[in-house]
């Protein structure tokens, strides 16, 4: 086998090399950029859900001691959106009306952030309210009127269906329907946003830092809104505590405070507060569906139909509409892991008077997967079928790849059934089923959620964006020491940690020998960054193509220097040596200072000195990673409460880069489900308050709601290179589901079916009553 | 114009060594600590007394700095995450968190850190359910807390074979 071939770094459980600075405080988030001078912003924020603007008054807080500036629409007349894409723009500070609670009015610059505040309650905003659109459905029939007078409230519109369609559902021997209902959440990253700009006293270039998930287009962003040319424009992502989707826009404020930096040639910084983050980052989840099933004696599913509604909020989120990515992907992957014929969808997404809709993690995926696997829990209890039976029915069979389905997503091989069968072995399926008998004599509610999904990762475009590539940059220094550089924007992942050891095989240089660099615009070379599940399967690629380049060149060396022949020689821990002669050696540190200080000696039609880009665009559009959860819970029909108490994983994300990280995504991802479904919603009251604005008022799982969880690896190779597929979402798709079928499998003696998430302790009370 | 707030001298003991500080009153000790003497270690994730990322400790015992004054500091020994590293390296706590994965963007981890020393200390022999009582008022949004469950189990266990 060829070396590289043979990989060691790669699947390893590296330990991560992020780890120090962030366990011994070192690390530098947004908040700890601190520059002599640096003045703080406040927003003024809408109390209002919708109203005109009659009046403002800005003296008394513009004289207020410590105020260095107070900004309105005026002095930031920008747009987010052309108006190319959708009929309105968002004003990065409102003009002439307020759309939601929360959106912001005024910018107050003050020599910090209390003193801000304090001018902030100075500001006297006149405004004369209007009727909020706060009902989805209500809002599709234009009622009770235009959220924007200019434009009809349903800002996306789209039908599909299979040919066949209606035959095949109206022939069919049963049809059920159902409604599901998924409430707002949102991804409360630990770190909330936050923004610093200044102008660079040695090159006169604006420097941004931002909490973001994608670095390059926020500098897109910042020099097309604000019309500074490209290279002119520097942004710096530090290290950021959590995104989970949410970061991956560029946001009102982003574009306020780097105006400002610009207007007022200080440094300037703004850091959201938890409160103005519940009410000002993009939420999601905002969703109803509609839909029918039609099936066979035997469970086997026929045909699915759906309307899908989702309320985008006042805006489309800005430059990703969170409202059509959870419906339009939704749609295209409503089938999940099954092999079903027929499928009819309707898309409607409207504008309401809420916050925008965005994205949060699995996107589309937590709702469609909650849809898909309860259609068929409801199939199983309707036909008196085990669920795990109809689900193997209804699977797609391995002979089946490559599989494209009912909306023509196409579909790598996966382990569908496999991963079924080893989760129902995990929990022992039929060992819970006798204790699930034994313990409802005593009065006792135990349940079991079976959760099949799949996970389409590292495609063309997402909430990252729609650069479909990635780049990795490798640069071996003279010392023969790595520096490596990606597009990429984490927030946690451990790139720094994964893509150094794709690389240290490769190139046969130590890990310890690599620095991997992100988020800095000026080293960094240009790439989508991270969301969608693509850093692993794309940036990973990037890291392999570029590093096999690297490996190339240095064995051109090799063979050169040694006198032997490419064929002959191997590279690992710093060496190059030919292959069964380990004493016809040279070190990568000599190749290095060969490359770029004794250039006499470089191999003929080589370049001077190591260092190189290479980008990686995948063949296929998709790769779907896939697997099953199944949750154990407990319920207390007495309190309405639920426990999880056991939970298991098996997930297929391909060849795995680092097996620990892969866990830890998933750990976050199940806890993310468990909140989903059991705690986290946002709460519009009658007049369009948002009235959880506090950690709070919006329950985040504890330590002590989430269960140890049992996690299996199954690896099918994708297509693509390494054979990676991405992963960061699965669990967050697969988890709600589990949980709410094991909900209603707990309440089946009443007749229960979850429909709607989360499900409150009251909802619970209502049901079994 | 520049501001005329008024200022008190106090004297802060933190993490061994005690500053002479003209802090404003209404400053939060989170934000005196961040701020003022750069021991951005300590996070701020809520100010609302809720996600324990704040977490320091006032004489050994932790307490969430975004909820008390740095006024209401002075005459107590405050730690923070600074002052529980070593000057070298980790500390056995720090080092179980790395080779347990037990932190991913790390910005609970210092508040996360502090609590569970503190456990350790007071209790070396937590079980899992005690320690998870223990973290139920530390959020984390990465990691689903298994792995920090994990690294701290192991720091107790490592501490008793010590
Ligand atoms: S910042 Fe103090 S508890 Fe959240
Ligand atoms: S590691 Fe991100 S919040 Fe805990």
């Amino acid at each position: 086998m060829d070396q590289a071939m043979r990989p060691q770094m790669m699947g390893a459980r590296v330990s991560r090399v992020e780890d120090p600075r962030l366990l011994s405080g070192q690390a530098r988030y947004l908040d700890d950029v601190d520059v002599p001078g640096m003045l703080e912003v406040a927003f003024v924020r809408s109390p209002h859900a919708a109203a005109e603007i009659v009046a403002m008054r800005l003296d008394k807080a513009r004289q207020h001691p410590g105020v260095f500036a107070v900004m309105t629409y005026d002095d930031c007349p920008v747009m987010l959106w052309d108006r190319a894409e959708y009929d309105i723009g968002q004003p990065c500070l409102a003009h002439g009306e307020v759309t939601y609670v929360g959106q912001a009015v005024v910018a107050i610059i003050a020599e910090n952030r209390y003193v801000a505040e304090d001018a902030a309650e100075l500001v006297e905003i006149e405004y004369r309210p209007r009727t909020p659109v706060l009902d989805m459905r209500e809002a599709i029939l234009e009622r009770p009127r235009r959220v924007h007078a200019e434009t009809s409230n349903v800002f996306f519109h789209e039908e599909y269906a299979t040919e066949g369609f209606s035959e095949a559902f109206d022939r069919a021997p049963h049809r059920l329907s159902a409604t599901f209902r998924t409430n707002r959440q949102t991804a409360v990253s630990l770190e909330a946003r936050g923004t610093a700009a200044m102008i660079d006293a040695a090159s006169g270039r604006l420097t941004v830092y931002a909490s973001t998930q994608s670095p390059h287009r926020m500098r897109e962003d910042i020099s097309n809104l604000l019309d500074i040319p490209e290279q002119l424009v520097r942004v710096i992502v530090p290290e950021v505590g959590g995104g989970f989707g949410m970061k991956a826009n560029c946001y009102p404020e982003d574009i306020v405070v780097a105006k400002a930096a610009l207007a007022y040639r200080k440094p300037v910084k703004w850091v959201s507060d938890r409160t103005e983050s519940l009410l000002s980052d993009v939420h999601g989840r905002d969703d109803i569906h509609d839909v029918e099933v039609a099936f066979a004696d035997d469970g086997k599913i026929i045909a699915i139909r759906d309307h899908l509604m989702a309320d985008g909020g006042a805006y489309p989120a800005y430059p990703f509409s969170g409202a059509v990515g959870e419906t339009s992907l939704a749609a295209r992957v409503l089938t999940g892991p099954y092999d079903i014929a027929h499928l009819a969808t309707v898309i409607d997404c409207t504008y309401s008077n809420k916050v925008p809709l965005g994205a949060y993690r699995g996107v589309w995926g937590p709702i469609a997967s909650f849809i898909q696997e309860g259609l068929v829990e409801r199939v199983a209890r309707y036909l008196s079928l085990d669920p795990a039976q109809v689900r193997r029915r209804n699977m797609i069979r391995p002979d089946q790849f490559p599989y494209r389905n009912a909306a023509g997503m196409p579909y790598d091989e996966g382990s569908y059934l496999a991963s079924l069968e080893d989760a129902l072995k995990l929990i022992d399926y039929d060992g819970f089923r006798r204790r699930q008998q034994e313990l409802r004599t005593q009065g006792r509610y135990l349940g079991l959620g079976i959760s099949a999904f799949v996970e389409p990762t590292a495609m063309a475009s997402s909430e990252a964006g729609s650069v479909g590539y990635e780049s990795c940059t490798i640069r071996i220094e003279p010392s023969g020491r790595v520096t490596a550089a990606l597009g990429l924007g984490p927030t946690g992942q451990g790139h720094e940690t994964t893509m150094a050891q794709i690389l240290a095989d490769q190139l046969g240089v130590r890990f310890e020998d690599i620095v991997v660099l992100h988020g800095d615009t000026d080293s960094a070379p240009y790439g989508g960054g991270t969301g969608g599940s693509r850093s692993g399967p794309i940036g990973g690629g990037a890291a392999l193509v570029a590093g096999r380049q690297m490996r190339q060149r240095l064995i051109k060396y090799a063979a050169h220097l040694l006198e032997a022949g490419e064929d002959d020689i191997e590279l690992g821990h710093g060496e190059a040596w030919v292959a069964g002669v380990p004493d016809r050696s040279i070190s990568i540190r000599t190749i290095a200072q060969t490359a770029y200080t004794d250039v006499k000696k470089i191999p003929p039609g080589l370049p001077i000195g190591l260092e190189l880009t290479e980008r990686y665009l995948p063949k296929r559009p998709v790769s779907f990673s896939n697997g099953t959860h199944i949750a154990e819970v407990e319920v207390d029909i007495q309190t309405g409460i639920v426990r999880v108490t056991r939970y298991v994983v098996v997930n297929d994300c391909g060849r795995l880069i680092n097996p620990t990280i892969v866990e830890g995504q998933i750990h976050g991802g199940v806890a993310q489900g468990i909140g989903a479904t059991l705690f986290e919603a946002l709460h519009y009251d009658r007049d369009g308050q948002l009235t959880t604005t506090s950690l709070m008022d919006y329950l985040l799982p504890e330590s002590t709601d989430v269960p140890r969880m049992v996690i299996k690896h199954i690896e099918t190779p994708s297509s693509g290179e390494g054979g990676i597929k991405g992963m960061g979402e699965g669990s967050l798709i697969a988890s709600p589901a589990a949980v709410a079928n094991a909900i209603s499998d707990a309440l089946a003696p009443f007749g229960a079916m979850v429909d709607t998430l989360p499900v409150t302790p009251a909802m619970i009370r209502a049901m079994v009553s | 114009m520049p501001t005329e707030e008024a200022r008190t001298a106090i004297e802060l003991n933190v993490n061994g060594i005690t500053h002479r500080l003209d802090v404003s009153p209404r400053w939060s000790l989170a934000d005196v600590l961040r701020h003022q003497l750069g021991l951005t270690g300590t996070h701020v994730g809520c100010e609302q007394g809720v996600c324990g990322a704040c977490t320091v400790w006032l004489d050994g015992l932790p307490v969430r700095s975004c909820l008390m004054f740095g006024v209401q500091a002075q005459g107590h020994q405050v730690t923070t995450v600074e002052g529980i590293t070593p000057s070298t390296g980790l500390s056995p706590l720090q080092t179980a968190f790395q080779e347990h994965h037990a932190l991913q963007c790390g910005f609970c981890t210092p508040g996360m850190l502090l609590t569970a020393q503190a456990l350790l200390d007071r209790n070396p022999k937590a079980e899992e359910g005690e320690i998870r009582a223990a973290l139920s008022g530390n959020l984390c949004r990465c990691t689903g807390y298994q792995f920090i469950v994990d690294a701290v189990l192991a720091a107790r266990d490592a501490g008793r074979d010590a």
